[in-house]
């Protein structure tokens, strides 16, 4: 399945370059691992930032460095971690997979979340999951929000979001996306604050999935 | 030529400047200056075939500096960027038989490894450790510095010298001082536009010398 909905170029520099944080760039990598196109220009920033590095004075090491690798070498690395995304999710960087399989919890009838990571500052990364059918109550962002589907789909507005697809969504969109009525949508979420309600509903969702 | 100029680059390679050979152990698969990429890719295929210690070592040897000094251009104290420049060898050597030579040089999945080591072993506060503060404030006010630091005598250093200083400038921040686009707009007081249009601009420039450098 092709994604039909892409980061900008702007942020897939700013992925390509590390100006993305960590939560930011999870979110970013779930879609490249789905899009052919968008890891092309990323490939392109991150040959120049390995050639930039090669050419870079190097800083001098501590004497024994070298031999402190290989010392550490020696040891045996620590196990892989081996837990695979669920058949029906795209690939997704095993930290994604490590929060889902270990800090899942349901935050209201039909609706679990999971929390990556904290930091920086308000910064939150997150999975969740919402069950077939359901709606997310009408709310504006403060700051800005990103979103990958990783299973199922919903709809904002005209907008279907299927697996692999993108969103990005600031203080200026306010929207109420919908899950379709297919099954469970299950989506990888940075967001830089905490949602702005704009309705009841809102006011009690967002304690719940304020993680 | 513009000015971010040769000349500077031989002078202002500053604090981190490599007084002492960076390749102590160096074996036969690197020559001293500026190695091809084809070589390195070679060591990290050897790594994961056969556990190659001295395609390591040679990993090691042209990188490790590299990747501190690349680590403490972006504000991190130099005892910090000396243990994830280890960190990020120790990934190459364990990560070896996911690397595809086809897809890319050494230089840029060792890129990325460092790139998303930083990232990932930041602080909450979304830093890792910098020697102060003032000094992290003030790197974005020398841009330059941090190109500078570029060895002259390889064709990329050379390029970089060679763009105008204000794609250099943009080159410089997003590169080694952790900065998005907006935030490279906000400290030159430009529009985002004009950021975007500049960087695009040097990157295509670089592309092209990348091109001549590939084999
Ligand atoms: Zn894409």
């Amino acid at each position: 399945m092709i994604p039909q909905h892409h980061p900008t170029e702007t942020l897939l520099v700013d992925y390509g370059t590390g100006a993305l944080d960590r939560n930011a760039r999870l979110v970013v990598a779930g879609h490249l691992g789905v899009c052919e196109s968008c890891r092309r220009v990323v490939a392109e920033i991150e040959e120049l930032g390995g050639a930039l590095l090669a050419a870079l004075a190097p800083a001098p090491l501590q004497p024994d460095a070298l031999d402190m690798a290989l010392a550490r070498i020696e040891r045996p690395a620590p196990v892989a971690i081996t837990s695979t995304a669920p058949n029906d999710w795209i690939a997704v960087p095993w930290e994604v997979i490590e929060a889902a399989r270990t800090r899942r919890r349901w935050a209201a009838p039909g609706v679990w979340v999971a929390p990556i990571a904290r930091g920086p500052g308000k910064a939150r990364g997150y999975l969740l999951g919402i069950a077939a059918g359901m709606g997310v109550p009408r709310h504006t962002h403060r700051g800005a929000e990103m979103i990958c589907v990783l299973k199922g789909a919903y709809r904002d507005g005209d907008a279907l979001h299927r697996p692999g697809d993108f969103a990005w969504n600031d203080e200026t969109v306010e929207h109420q996306p919908r899950i379709t009525s297919d099954g469970e949508c299950v989506c990888l979420v940075a967001a830089g604050g905490p949602l702005v309600p704009r309705d009841w509903m809102g006011r009690i969702f967002q304690p719940l999935v304020g993680i | 030529m513009n000015a971010i100029a040769i000349g500077a680059l031989s002078t202002t390679l500053g604090p981190h400047a490599p007084t002492r050979a960076a390749g102590r152990r160096m074996t036969s698969c690197a020559g001293s200056t500026g190695p091809d990429g084809a070589t390195f890719s070679g060591c990290i295929v050897r790594i994961a075939e056969r556990g190659d210690r001295d395609a390591f070592a040679c990993l090691f040897n042209h990188f490790a500096p590299r990747v501190k000094s690349y680590l403490i251009r972006l504000g991190a104290v130099p005892e910090a960027a000396e243990e994830l420049a280890q960190e990020t060898l120790l990934t190459v050597w364990r990560r070896a038989a996911a690397f595809d030579p086809a897809r890319a040089a050494a230089s840029t999945w060792i890129f990325t490894i460092a790139r998303n080591l930083r990232i990932d072993l930041a602080r909450r506060d979304g830093r890792v450790p910098t020697s102060d503060d003032s000094e992290l404030s003030e790197a974005p006010a020398r841009p330059d510095d941090a190109l500078s630091a570029l060895e002259n005598y390889t064709r990329i250093g050379i390029a970089v010298a060679s763009l105008p200083r204000e794609q250099a400038q943009v080159i410089s921040l997003a590169f080694f001082a952790d900065k998005a686009h907006s935030e490279i707009a906000g400290e030159l007081g430009l529009p985002l536009g004009t950021v975007k249009s500049r960087l695009r601009l040097a990157m295509a420039r670089l592309r092209g010398a990348l091109a001549e450098i590939a084999p």
